[in-house]
């Protein structure tokens, strides 16, 4: 800390003792006082026989600096405490989410406590999400069937005792009494390193072989050579499918980094490659589709793409098209995106257009609004992309860098290989063509050459092909040196025969498959205004953008949809720019490679998992033992991972192997997912999941179908590193820490006293099994891992020590007075979660002040004006953007057994085999999407009163023509039916249903013939119904059970059947894609739900 | 505790108002207001104004640190231009500051934010709002609109809620605040019905987690947590003071309204509902001062009051 106290102006008096709660009673401090407020008096504002009192919630000591996660947005909150209770929570000024610019970093904690940043009404509610009452304090065991909710508290170590034991652990519930359950112990088969290394580099050969009865030989091959270890295996018929410990599936919604960390480390000290994350059911197709236009060109073939995307940069862009985002209410933009907003269109200097088929309340911004038919964003997309190409309005000298070195010189930080020559096969655009593969007169065009791979092998470099001036010319993606700019568009023939296509030629016509009138009808969209937006979106350079979220990509061509939005970006080449499109850029937490730092990632003694994954992800079908043709049982997801809808439904089918035990951390697929019930059929059979964890901090809308519940930590009383979103041009680290006394018991872990929580569940089943990794010198020698400060403060020294091997990227130290704050504010925290021995222990002296001050101002943030150089981003981007995709076009669909293709298209609406849902639209006349309000985020919020306040019931929004034609009245009840859920019921298990009605609210924000409702309303757990624990029945809350959740009426994929509809290529579950019918409910007695 | 004749010496010489010491003044103002329930409105509307026991002159002034230290820039957020200008007015005795809130609506993205911040920071419970946002949409496919209105208490110069008082238990402060001593009110609605914008709602005592968890071990010691809210049972500091919502307490039966968070201001903090407005559509500050942001923008042409005809002077405007 380079200022000293004395150089800051003095806190008043007066503000100093009120936020001195240590000073003791307001007794002792009217005495006090008194002095101090002559001539206010005690009636400083208000004469009143009731004395003043201080207003402690404005000073340092009573607030603690946090992450939000209301939603996952994760603003910046300053929690204010009284008594040791939050009573108020707002933005935290440090941070660029409430406060634009927000306050500089080197900002002191008293000078910042007066300020307070602006936050939504979701993040303002979060502390009625901590102290709810149906927050769980001890350990929950199944004493019923599954989801019937009926329960016995036991002691936490029973619980990790019989979990990893197992045996007949349900031996008092009816049809179980002989079932004997086989615990974690016993699926950790295989420990052995060396054992699993030899097997993993085997089953590699198998799957890298081509020739399928040479595979076979290979699996007998294998059999004979690890004959004594087969018992580990599932199947050793099947070595691919990896050791038994692949049977433990670690599955979750929502996890941050730290919590991450921990979670993924215990899945790979189990040994299991299972650990899969929720990505498809918000946005997948999103990520997956970015991850494959920023694979990189690294030692000849297509790796290293990042699971990310881009946004525009909203506090500088000149236009913006909004594509299926609502940042007023959600898209993590609230308070974020709005302020960046708002000011810029009543100055005029920003214009916005929204694309949706909602008129959202961001489209009551907008200069114009595009409602197009649900799932026609590739129809709009390819317009634009014609008009653009066509009208010669696109960035040409961004499209013809052709390498590394010529974005360098025309200023760019990235480039996209729109000249690349791609080879057309059969009229159809294939693979890249490689320079040496080019023979000219007999000679190659360029001599391949012999390079190292990183880890200190050879490889034959050989180089892409461009034209430059009708000269084919080869190119070296990753040249730093030799700009090259090629031709834009090339459709020829090549000296030896080969045709060839600039992958903008390959663009380009796969947008002139229709005119733009022709795109326009099927989009149902003018095409007048098609063009306006094209028109604006290229007449303010590259400080213009098109943001697009769930809408695009949440159907089963979300994939394409997606790519048709971004090949849009790259034309306008605003990539890294100023007002374009930026990504998100977050300081290190994990600590590998610093010097002297923590390695919070090290894991000695882990043994390497191998195997298929339970969703089959990262892999083609092709190459597995499985491969039996097309279709195949389920869908392969070689370009995506984290595939929600497939986590449990896979498990139902035992595809592509059983599953034993699965646990789940703050997921609700059962709610949140289309088609959600499907999975509460899984769930419900012991059968097909023997054994069912969860992790949660009450008894939730899936959780409720576990053996036994773990209980976590909320947000408020838990560590996470947040992490950052692409709208956030600045380096950031919000930092999530504890800010109340922890509402479960405490538990003891190799010695140490704990909240319970997931890391407690975690740390005392690795110290049952004796886990590598964890207790004692579980990092590193005299580094442990006992107690969940032992990762999260090391990951919060690396934060505060930054990148720079010589520790000069540091923050400053805490002065005194900031320790002291720092003290103060947590005094009412138990010793088992703050002890500042203990922690400065952790640490260590020398990064002790850096940890007090990173967490004084909940995370480290980078100021403002750091996040630009010139009209560029500081943080760009800066690698390949592939226009053409050759890792997608090489890749089959498990479904159809055809190519992908590598370029934007029009894919229309399909189930698993590629064929149009028509029969399931028959009869059912109206589009059903969803939308997002502001008071609630899916399935964690109904918890809290005040968000019901704002919105106590959604409803099913439709255009008053429609209810018309309809003959449906405003207010009336409707039942959501559809091809696929025919009842309009959603199955809950054992019999029970819940109807899923919903009241009509006519609007004409709605475009005719679609239907929306907002998500995160008509529950069934999560406190809105009746539970008995330990023999007494508590009863749910109906405020809970209110509005409607049409989600099961979505339609389940005909030819799988037990998951929703999907995007087979990145992953997203369709939520937008199904017809339905509404039925009006008779009688009045027909809401009663079938709910206790 | 201090005592009432402590407090009085104390506060006697600034507490002159027009001649009459403070206790007088509000001896007068009760009496009046007895008065006026009898004689009508039209005559206390001026002359309440002038007697209200509310502390003024030098003693009120306030030397706030607040953002002393940190730099000012080129580019502040509004949230800081206008803390910066709530410190300088705040330096100023009462009398002289003139606050008053400007809400741009075609910022205002409906979020409501400042509805919740309000009913968080001032202990709302169920059927109390100070300040709602009022969703109005309208046109028809395509050509449709939606309208957003923030309406908070409009501090009324003339305000039709004050001479209705029986007991004389709101009033309109020197800085322009419409004030009610909870202590005072007896709960008679006849303000709510006064005022034409509906800016006053009753607390009926009511909880916003009353049926939750029935059934659930209270102690604190059960499977859940079941306990009732801790976050409800701390006192809320409307007015520099503290309500513990217990028995029938005030504010529980009175009559409730926005008062520009009064207790913030007094130590340099914006009302909730500006500090948390993710649009920064809504302004607060001293219109007395002719270099703050609300001057600024009154003075466009794109200004208005709502019901102007209703003579009650709003100090809320509206940019459309």
């Amino acid at each position: 800390m380079s200022r000293n106290a004395t150089q800051r102006n003095p806190i008043s008096r007066r503000g100093f003792l009120a936020g001195g709660a240590l000073l003791g009673s307001t007794l002792l401090s009217d005495e006090l006082f008194a002095d101090e407020r002559r001539g206010s008096g005690d009636s400083a504002i208000l004469n009143s026989s009731r004395p003043d009192t201080p207003y402690e919630l404005v000073q340092a000591d009573h607030h603690i600096q946090s992450a939000c996660l209301q939603c996952n947005t994760g603003c910046g909150i300053r929690c204010k405490l009284q008594n040791g209770i939050v009573t108020k929570i707002d933005g935290n000024p440090y941070s660029p989410w409430t406060m634009v610019p927000h306050l500089p970093f080197n900002t002191h904690v008293d000078d910042a406590a007066p300020v307070d940043g602006a936050l939504c009404p979701k993040g303002q509610a979060g502390l009625q999400t901590a102290y709810d009452p149906y927050r769980l304090r001890k350990v929950l065991k199944r004493a019923g069937k599954r989801g019937e909710n009926k329960w016995v508290s036991i002691p936490f170590e029973q619980a990790t005792r019989e979990i990893c034991e197992g045996g007949n652990l349900f031996s008092g519930v009816p049809g179980e009494q002989n079932r004997q359950v086989e615990g974690l112990r016993s699926l950790v088969a295989l420990r052995d390193a060396k054992v699993a290394k030899e097997m993993e580099a085997d089953v590699k050969g198998i799957l890298d072989e081509k020739d399928r009865t040479k595979k076979q030989a290979l699996v007998e091959a294998f059999k004979v050579k690890h004959a004594q270890h087969l018992h580990l295996l599932i199947d050793p018929d099947h070595p691919d499918f990896g050791p038994k410990n692949n049977q433990i599936v670690c599955a979750w919604g929502r996890l941050k980094d730290g919590r991450g960390d921990f979670y993924k480390r215990f899945a790979a000290a189990l040994g299991t490659t299972n650990a899969h994350g929720h990505t498809t059911v918000c946005q997948g197709s999103l990520y997956f589709t970015c991850k494959a236009i920023s694979e990189q060109y690294a030692e000849g073939k297509f790796t290293g793409g990042q699971k990310f995307y881009w946004q525009a940069d909203t506090e500088n862009s000149r236009f913006i098209l909004f594509v299926g985002a609502n940042l007023f209410e959600a898209n993590y933009g609230p308070p974020n995106r709005s302020v960046r907003l708002t000011e810029n269109l009543v100055t005029g200097r920003t214009k916005i257009a929204v694309a949706d088929p909602r008129f959202s309340k961001l489209a009551s911004k907008a200069w114009k609004w595009l409602p197009l038919k649900p799932g026609s964003d590739a129809p709009v997309a390819l317009a634009m992309i014609r008009w653009i190409l066509e009208e010669k309005r696109f960035d040409a000298k961004f499209l013809a860098t052709a390498n590394k070195a010529a974005a360098a010189a025309s200023g760019e930080n990235s480039w996209c290989n729109a000249t690349w020559l791609v080879v057309i096969k059969d009229g159809k655009p294939g693979k890249l063509l490689r320079a040496a593969d080019l023979k000219i007169d007999g000679q190659p065009l360029r001599t391949a050459e012999k390079r190292p791979t990183a880890d200190g092998k050879e490889y034959d470099e050989k180089f892409m092909v461009v034209m430059v001036n009708g000269v084919p010319t080869a190119v070296d993606p990753n040249d730093a040196t030799t700009p090259v700019v090629a031709d834009l568009f090339v459709d020829t023939t090549l000296a030896d025969g080969t045709v060839v296509k600039s992958g903008l030629q390959v663009l380009l016509e796969s947008a002139r498959e229709h005119t733009t009138a022709e795109w326009a009808a099927m989009a149902d969209v003018k095409e007048s205004d098609i063009v306006a937006v094209a028109r604006e979106l290229t007449s303010y350079g590259k400080a213009v953008a098109v943001d697009i979220h769930r809408g695009p990509a949440q159907h089963t061509n979300g994939f394409y949809n997606v790519l048709c939005w971004m090949s849009l970006n790259m034309l306008l080449g605003n990539f890294d720019a100023k007002g374009g499109l930026i990504k998100a850029s977050t300081y290190d937490t994990k600590g590998k490679g610093k010097g002297n730092l923590f390695d919070i990632t090290a894991h000695p003694g882990a043994v390497k998992a191998f195997g298929i994954s339970s969703i089959r992800h990262g892999l083609d079908y092709e190459k597995t033992t499985l491969f039996s043709g097309y279709p195949a049982k389920r869908n392969w997801y070689p370009l995506s991972s984290d595939i929600y809808e497939e986590i449990i439904p896979s498990i139902g089918d035992a595809y592509p192997y059983p599953v034993k035990c699965l646990f789940m951390y703050m997921g609700a697929p059962t709610y949140a997912l289309p088609a959600g019930h499907t999975n509460i059929e899984v769930l419900c059979d012991v059968n097909k999941l023997p054994l069912f964890i969860a992790s949660d901090i009450l008894i939730g809308s899936t959780s409720m179908y576990a053996d036994y519940i773990f209980p976590d930590l909320s947000f408020l009383e838990r560590w996470e590193f947040q992490g950052s979103h692409p709208n956030i041009p600045n380096k950031v680290q919000p930092v999530r820490q504890p800010v109340i006394a922890p509402i479960p018991e405490e538990c003891t872990v190799y010695g140490q006293a704990m909240p319970m929580s997931l890391e407690a569940m975690i740390l005392a089943i690795a110290e049952q099994l004796s886990l590598p990794g964890f207790g004692e010198n579980g990092f590193a020698e005299d580094r442990h891992l006992k107690h969940p400060d032992d990762l999260f403060l090391r990951g919060v020294a690396n934060i505060a020590f930054g990148e720079k091997p010589d520790g000069s990227a540091a923050v400053a130290d805490a002065d005194d007075r900031e320790v002291e704050i720092f003290m103060n504010a947590r005094r009412h925290l138990p010793r088992s979660v703050f002890d500042a021995q203990r922690w400065r222990g952790i640490v260590g002296e020398s990064m002790w002040r850096k940890v007090v001050y990173v967490l004084n101002r909940g995370g480290r943030y980078e100021e403002h004006e750091k996040g630009y150089k010139g009209d560029r981003v500081a943080h760009p981007y800066a690698a390949l953007l592939n226009l053409y995709q050759e890792k997608t076009a090489s890749t089959i669909h498990s479904g159809t057994g055809k190519n992908l293709s590598g370029v934007a298209c029009y894919v229309p609406v399909c189930d698993f085999v590629g064929k149009e849902p028509d029969e399931l639209r028959t009869g059912y006349g109206l589009a059903l999407i969803t939308h997002r309000v502001i008071s609630q985020t899916k399935s964690r919020t109904i918890a809290d009163p005040w968000l019901s306040a704002l919105l106590p019931e959604n409803g099913v929004l439709i255009n008053p023509r429609d209810a018309e034609r309809l003959a449906l009245r405003n207010g009336q009840e409707v039942k959501v039916v559809s091809a696929t859920n025919s009842t309009g019921n959603w199955p809950l298990g054992n019999g029970v249903e819940k109807p899923m009605i919903g009241r009509i609210v006519l609007t004409q924000t709605m475009r005719p013939g679609v239907v929306s409702f907002a998500l995160g309303f008509g529950h069934w757990a999560t406190g809105a119904s009746d539970v008995t624990i330990d023999g007494h029945v508590i009863r749910g809350e109906k405020r809970r059970q209110a509005g409607i959740h049409a989600n099961a009426a979505m339609w389940t994929d005909p030819v799988v059947k037990n998951t929703c509809m999907f995007d087979p290529v990145g992953g997203s579950v369709s939520f937008y894609d199904t017809h339905v019918r509404l039925e009006p409910v008779g009688g009045a007695g027909a809401k009663a739900s079938a709910l206790p | 505790m201090m005592t009432a004749s402590a407090n009085e010496t104390k506060h006697e010489p600034d507490s002159e108002i027009g001649g009459l010491t403070r206790r007088e003044a509000v001896r007068a103002g009760v009496l009046m207001g007895v008065s006026v329930a009898a004689a009508g409105t039209a005559v206390s509307l001026h002359r309440r104004a002038a007697v209200t026991g509310d502390p003024i002159g030098e003693g009120t002034v306030r030397h706030l640190t607040v953002l002393a230290n940190v730099p000012p820039t080129l580019n502040d957020d509004v949230l800081i231009r206008m803390q910066r200008e709530l410190v300088k007015a705040m330096a100023k005795p009462v009398e002289q500051r003139r606050w008053i809130m400007v809400i741009d609506t075609r910022k205002c993205v409906g979020c409501h934010a400042c509805t919740i911040a309000c009913v968080a920071e001032n202990h709302l419970p169920p059927g109390v709002v100070y300040r709602p946002v009022v969703t109005e949409e309208f046109g028809e496919f395509p050509n449709v609109q939606l309208r957003f209105t923030p309406r908070p208490c409009m501090q009324c110069d003339k305000p039709p809620c004050v001479p209705v008082c029986p007991v004389a238990a709101t009033w309109k402060r020197p800085d322009g605040i419409v004030t009610i001593d909870y202590d005072k009110c007896i709960g008679c609605r006849y303000c709510l019905a006064a005022c034409p914008y509906g800016a006053r709602t009753s607390d009926f005592g009511e909880d916003y987690l009353a049926g939750a968890a029935e059934g659930a071990p209270t102690d604190g010691q059960g499977a859940l947590r079941g306990a009732p809210a801790a976050w409800a049972e701390q006192p809320s500091h409307e007015y520099g003071k503290s309500w513990t919502r217990e028995g029938h307490q005030s504010p529980m039966g009175n009559a409730r309204k926005c008062h520009f968070c009064l207790h913030r201001l007094e130590v340099g903090q914006l009302p909730q509902c500006t500090t948390t407005c993710i649009g920064r559509a809504t302004y607060f500050g001293d219109a007395n001062d002719p270099d703050s942001l609300v001057t600024e923008l009154i003075t466009r042409n794109n200004v208005q009051t709502l019901l102007p005809h209703k003579g009650t002077q709003p100090r809320v405007f509206y940019i459309v």
